[in-house]
């Protein structure tokens, strides 16, 4: 069983940024849980977790970041997508800097990995990201001087800054096979 | 929260209207009208039978007219969503947005810089399910413009059998009509307290690239 967590304040944001992430899983054939992410979730009862995005003006999220503090002793694999990213960023110790990109830009592997294996270009609507990280996650792709996709060392749990359910829906589906 | 629909006239805008007031309180309608067909970012046929929609709607209408490039089209929707901030006091846009990234790039970003929330709720759907949706609310909506489709479509109402056509077409067209194959306006839907009637009509244009124009249409008893 999948769960799909909501990082979402308004259901109509759940419409851009959850429900194309749970078709995704819906079509790979994965049974999936929505929860939101105010609520307490046994996450141990999930082979894998997957957190959404949500949209520009969206902090509510980081008001309960204390809720995701499960994650850290979580077993199964993770991915978080732009607030999922943020979230597992700040989980890990490390600080976010405002950098805003809104629209299409070419993304470049730095290391290889499960989920993509070739420069892309992929959609970004954040206004938080990365430039640099401690040492508890590994940078796997750039996009300018940004990393956008890590890998928390020695766990399946992977951060990408930008929404993969719009041009590298291949990203979510090799996770869900990892 | 007070929000404005980006709106057409077209399913697209209509549907994701009815989706937003099941949360929000929709204060105005946001209607941009390009010049010709030409516009890369807004649907162009009949805008002004928006007017008659939004009284069917109740809802205020703020109806700007653009030039068909993109800097005058983005310049008209800012000034316009700046009208509605400032008059309505919305804190936020929605949009019927399905899976164009120039269109949603360019729509983020104009909210960002007002600090308008953007909201796209038929982001990513896949495009039968949105014609079977509206379908299935009771939306009535005929084909105002065709581009890659025959012109004996104009004029016709959208039905479940037509949905069906253009599911086995799959591939060859969007059946959503964001490849520009084909605008719609909807005559009635479940928040309409009247229906469009079109009384009279012309098409122009030629076979596979046509429109039909509206002259005389009115508001009738559902």
């Amino acid at each position: 069983m999948i769960l799909v967590i909501s990082t979402c304040k308004y259901s109509l944001s759940e419409e851009e940024f959850v429900r194309p992430i749970a078709e995704i899983v819906r079509d790979c054939g994965f049974d999936y849980h929505v929860r939101r992410y105010y609520e307490r979730i046994k996450i141990e009862d999930y082979s894998k977790i997957i957190v959404c995005g949500t949209a520009l003006r969206d902090f509510d999220y980081l008001n309960h970041v204390d809720k995701f503090t499960d994650l850290t002793d979580y077993d199964g694999e993770v991915l978080g997508i732009c607030a999922g990213y943020q979230i597992l960023a700040r989980l890990f110790l490390n600080a976010l800097e405002e950098i805003k990109k809104i629209g299409v830009y070419k993304v470049r592997i730095v290391r290889e990995n499960p989920l993509i294996k070739r420069e892309t270009r992929a959609y970004f609507l954040h206004r938080y990201a990365l430039r640099s990280v401690n040492e508890k996650l590994t940078p796997l792709a750039m996009q300018d001087e940004e990393i956008c996709m890590f890998k928390v060392k020695d766990r399946d749990f992977y951060g990408v800054s930008f929404h993969p359910e719009v041009l590298n829906r291949e990203i979510i589906v090799n996770f869900l096979y990892l | 929260m007070k929000v404005c629909v980006l709106y057409s006239g077209g399913k697209d805008s209509n549907l994701a209207l009815l989706k937003a007031r099941e949360e929000f309180e929709v204060s105005c309608l946001v209607t941009l009208s390009p010049k010709s067909e030409e516009s890369t970012i807004f649907h162009y046929p009949n805008t002004e039978l928006v007017k008659l929609q939004a009284e069917s709607l109740g809802i205020p209408l703020i109806m700007e007219t653009c030039s068909d490039d993109e800097r005058s089209s983005l310049k008209a929707l800012y000034d316009a969503l700046r009208k509605a901030k400032e008059f309505y006091r919305v804190e936020g846009v929605v949009t019927g947005a399905i899976r164009s990234t120039y269109q949603a790039t360019r729509f983020q970003k104009i909210c960002d810089n007002l600090e308008l929330w953007c909201f796209n709720p038929l982001w990513l759907r896949d495009e039968i399910s949105i014609l079977n949706e509206a379908l299935e609310f009771g939306f009535e909506i005929i084909f105002v413009r065709v581009a890659g489709l025959d012109k004996s479509m104009l004029g016709k109402k959208l039905t479940k059998d037509i949905v069906r056509k253009f599911a086995e077409r799959h591939g060859y067209i969007n059946p959503a009509g964001e490849g520009g194959e084909y605008e719609t306006l909807v005559l009635d839907m479940p928040l309409f307290k009247k229906k469009l009637k079109i009384s009279e009509s012309e098409i122009v244009g030629k076979d596979y690239d046509a429109t039909m124009i509206v002259k005389r249409a009115e508001l009738v008893e559902k």
